[in-house]
């Protein structure tokens, strides 16, 4: 009988694990071995220890349909996606380099604009953007940063080439799957983690607190953060109440703030209004703050812009970062980081066609077939049109949402997305994969050891996302011999 | 602590008493039930004003039966003081705090909602399987206090925890003594051995029967049972005792002069009671006094911790200050 992993072939994409030749890679060797000593009652006892260990730990996710909101529990692969220590090292560079010059930019879009004058970034797309805040203008937060928690988006086409997909700025999520797939895999292949150098993960909610702990406009005092949730009815409200247990910080909602007329902002405790210093914002721009943005937000806190204009409390991500994080701007970072630090990217963005210019619009439109085509500011997957998979009709529909809002839609080629085995049944398939790094910046930069591997469950499937049938798997960075 | 989450907390506590003290209400109305001599009747109206929910009760029901009484309370989602409905809230409040709490407490709540869910209906046909599915609630219940006190630490949270169930737990005894209202026992010789057994099922359904016995006495005579159930300090269920555990509990709280008044005034006011006389009027109206002194000790709690949150205007007028 041949062994799990002899039974797997890897298909037409660049696989993770396995080279051309179908020997694995040098960093997934120890983890082949250590597969193929198991047989199928094992592998399904391992699934099975998983399984009750998500239940136990209560990892969930919120799925919105319209039977209600359910909590799912969270799609864990049990095979880890693997990367060599010395690939992630180049990879985090080009993470750092790139937060580093996205807040340059953002900086300088609500301020001089010199980006626009010296030609580099189209006054049309500024104007176009949907997350540009006229009310932020003229500021500038602490360090100059506006994104201090990025979830940058890395697919690797069918060369091996590792691409920056897009850059999520506004309230990028998953970091808390990251950190449980790591502490179920711990409990799955103890043996793999005391004989291979995996490198650790764990380090990022004291890395977080770090980071805004930096912003409190107070010194010299314990600064007193928040993690501000919409609520038990967003999606992503397992990972607000996870953060906030692992630094410590006070889980609360809008109505739990308050600002007073010395433009401070408070929580109301049982011993009365206690000044808050540093918010970590888990709800849009939009509802931040009804006095600023909709009025009509029942999740945000009056006066919160008047409090964080006037130096009182630190905004984590500063209102209006969202203005680098729309997939139109995406198309400039390249430039961006030129511009800013006289470098050229480390990691390549994936090529992009702007509709906003006639004659990429009319190859757009002549090759719907051929291309993935996405609105600028939709997140989770939705709005977009993969042109290959896609029906006439649909295409058809796509073509005239192009041509009544040009601006709002850009498009790549479709991407031979890489794969990696996955446990499917008893045996292994590939399936295609992301990976979402998250990159800290305040006074220092950090950069998750990996970050979250987002997996399309569905064979041939493109769509990573959780919400849309999407798994993950543990991402180890190992530190091997080449 | 957030204003909002003490209040969750505490309001989570009240849910699962009053399912707990609901399901034991329920059990000793059918022993009494049960034990009804010839001659006696009993008056579900009196029933349900001493659970407090005749009016809500009339809004949906026309006659007051044994069958639709139990339904209402048992699985009723219109009566939030059904146990399916203060189990299912429990639940709910836990999700929004789920970060103050041990780990597995959210996996037995949830385990006592689904088992509730899955069995209410069966706990309405009939009273043998209604006394299977009550007990099976409240050792389900039990199961979650037990990991509370095993597995918290004593900090702020738990202590509005207490709050919330000392509080529930000693208004919840008032009803249940309140049970015996609803019989009304003929005039002849046997009366006085149905009442006895009347307020043994009373004992038996707040678990106090056995410490009664050791305690006070074999013979089960109406004054000394209500004593007993109301003032004794050491066994947990009675009134005096949760005023205890209530005043320990403020005392490690901020600000904790004005509801701690008010638990003394319910205190001293049960202390001057006296319980010879239980027939149902007299006994009746103490019941009464000692509930609306719980209540003002509710609204004392209510407004000194949870009101920052509560009150929309309040917020207008820390921003005018």
């Amino acid at each position: 009988m041949n062994t799990l992993t002899q039974d797997y072939t890897s298909g037409e994409f660049f696989d993770e694990l396995i080279a051309t030749g179908g020997q694995p890679r040098v960093a997934a060797r120890a983890l082949f071995e250590h597969l193929d000593a198991l047989d199928a009652a094992d592998l399904e006892e391992r699934r099975q220890a998983v399984n009750a260990a998500i239940m136990t730990m209560g990892i969930t996710f919120t799925v919105y349909s319209e039977a209600g909101n359910i909590d799912r529990a969270w799609p864990f692969d049990i095979i880890p996606r693997v990367m060599s220590k010395k690939e992630w090292m180049r990879i985090e560079a080009g993470l750092k380099q790139r937060l580093t010059a996205l807040n340059l930019f953002i900086n300088d879009l609500y301020n001089e604009q010199r980006v626009v004058k010296d030609g580099v970034f189209p006054i049309e797309v500024l104007a176009g953007s949907k997350n540009f805040r006229a009310q932020c203008q003229g500021m500038t937060p602490r360090f100059g940063v506006w994104a201090h928690v990025c979830g940058t988006d890395l697919v690797r086409d069918g060369d091996g080439t590792v691409y920056v997909l897009e850059d999520n700025l506004r309230v990028p999520s998953g970091v808390s799957y990251m950190l449980e797939n790591r502490e179920l895999m711990k409990r799955l292949f103890p043996e793999l983690f005391h004989s291979s150098s995996i490198l650790p993960v764990d380090d990022y909610p004291a890395r977080l607190y770090d980071t805004l702990a930096a912003l409190s406009p107070r010194k010299g005092t314990r600064p007193v953060v928040v993690v501000l949730t919409p609520g038990i009815f967003n999606s992503a409200y397992f990972e607000h109440s996870y953060l906030a247990q692992k630094m410590g910080a006070v889980l609360v909602e809008g109505s739990d703030l308050v600002v007073r007329k010395d433009d401070c902002v408070y929580m109301k405790t049982i011993s009365g209004l206690r000044r808050v210093d540093v918010i970590y914002r888990r709800i849009d721009d939009d509802f931040l703050d009804p006095e600023a943005f909709r009025p009509d937000s029942a999740l945000g806190v009056k006066g919160l812009m008047r409090a964080w204009r006037a130096g009182n409390v630190g905004i984590a991500n500063a209102p209006g970062a969202g203005v680098a994080d729309d997939k139109v701007v995406y198309a400039f970072i390249p430039k961006v980081i030129k511009y800013y630090l006289d470098q050229d990217p480390i990691i390549p963005n994936v090529p992009s066609y702007l509709c906003m210019y006639e004659d990429e619009k009319d190859y757009v439109l002549a090759n719907l077939d051929k291309l993935v085509v996405k609105p600028a500011n939709e997140s989770g997957g939705y709005g977009m049109l993969i042109g290959p998979r896609a029906t006439p009709e649909e295409r058809a529909q796509f073509a005239e949402l192009i041509q009544a809002n040009p601006r709002n839609y850009m498009a790549q080629p479709t991407l031979a997305l890489s794969t990696a085995p996955t446990l499917i049944d008893d045996h292994l398939e590939p399936r295609h994969l992301d990976l979402r790094p998250f990159i800290l910046q305040s006074d220092q930069l950090y950069c998750t050891t990996g970050g979250l591997t987002r997996v399309a469950m569905k064979a041939g499937s493109l769509i990573v996302n959780s919400s849309q049938g999407g798994g993950a798997k543990d991402t180890w960075i190992v530190d091997v011999e080449e | 602590m957030l204003s909002r989450v003490a209040e969750s907390l505490y309001w989570m506590a009240r849910y699962m008493e009053r399912a707990e003290n609901t399901a034991r209400f329920i059990n000793s109305t059918t022993q009494v039930l049960l034990d009804l001599p010839r001659g006696a009747s009993f008056g579900w109206d009196t029933l349900l004003k001493v659970a407090g929910l005749d009016a809500l009760y009339h809004k949906h029901y026309v006659t007051a039966n044994e069958a639709d009484i139990m339904r209402f309370m048992i699985m009723d989602e219109r009566n939030p003081g059904s146990i399916l409905a203060s189990i299912h809230s429990a639940r709910e409040n836990t999700r929004t705090f789920r970060e103050v709490l041990p780990m597995e407490i959210w996996e037995r709540i949830n385990d006592l909602y689904l088992y509730t869910r899955d069995n209410a209906a069966r706990a309405t046909h009939g009273r043998s399987q209604s006394y299977e599915v009550l007990n099976g609630i409240i050792e389900r219940r039990q199961s979650v206090i037990g990991l509370l006190v095993g597995s918290m630490s004593h900090d702020l949270a738990y202590q509005f925890l207490q709050l919330g169930r000392n509080l529930e737990r000693a208004d919840m005894t008032t009803r249940i003594i309140d049970v015996n209202s609803a019989v009304n026992l003929p005039e002849d010789a046997t009366s006085d051995m149905a009442r006895e057994r009347l307020w043994m099922s009373t004992l038996n359904a707040l678990s106090a029967y056995q410490m009664y016995r050791q305690h006070v006495g074999v013979h089960v005579e109406g004054p000394l049972v209500a004593k007993y159930l109301l003032t004794d300090p050491h066994f947990p269920r009675t009134v005096t005792h949760c005023l205890g555990e209530i005043e320990n509990t403020l005392s490690v709280l901020v600000d904790y002069q004005i509801p701690l008044q008010a638990a003394r005034t319910a205190w001293r006011r049960l202390e001057g009671m006296n319980f010879d006389d239980v027939s149902p009027a007299v006994l009746h109206e103490h019941l009464d006094q000692i509930q609306a002194d719980l209540g003002n000790l509710h609204d004392a709690i209510s407004r000194k911790y949870f009101s920052l949150h509560q009150n929309a205007a309040m917020q207008e007028q820390s921003q005018s200050q």
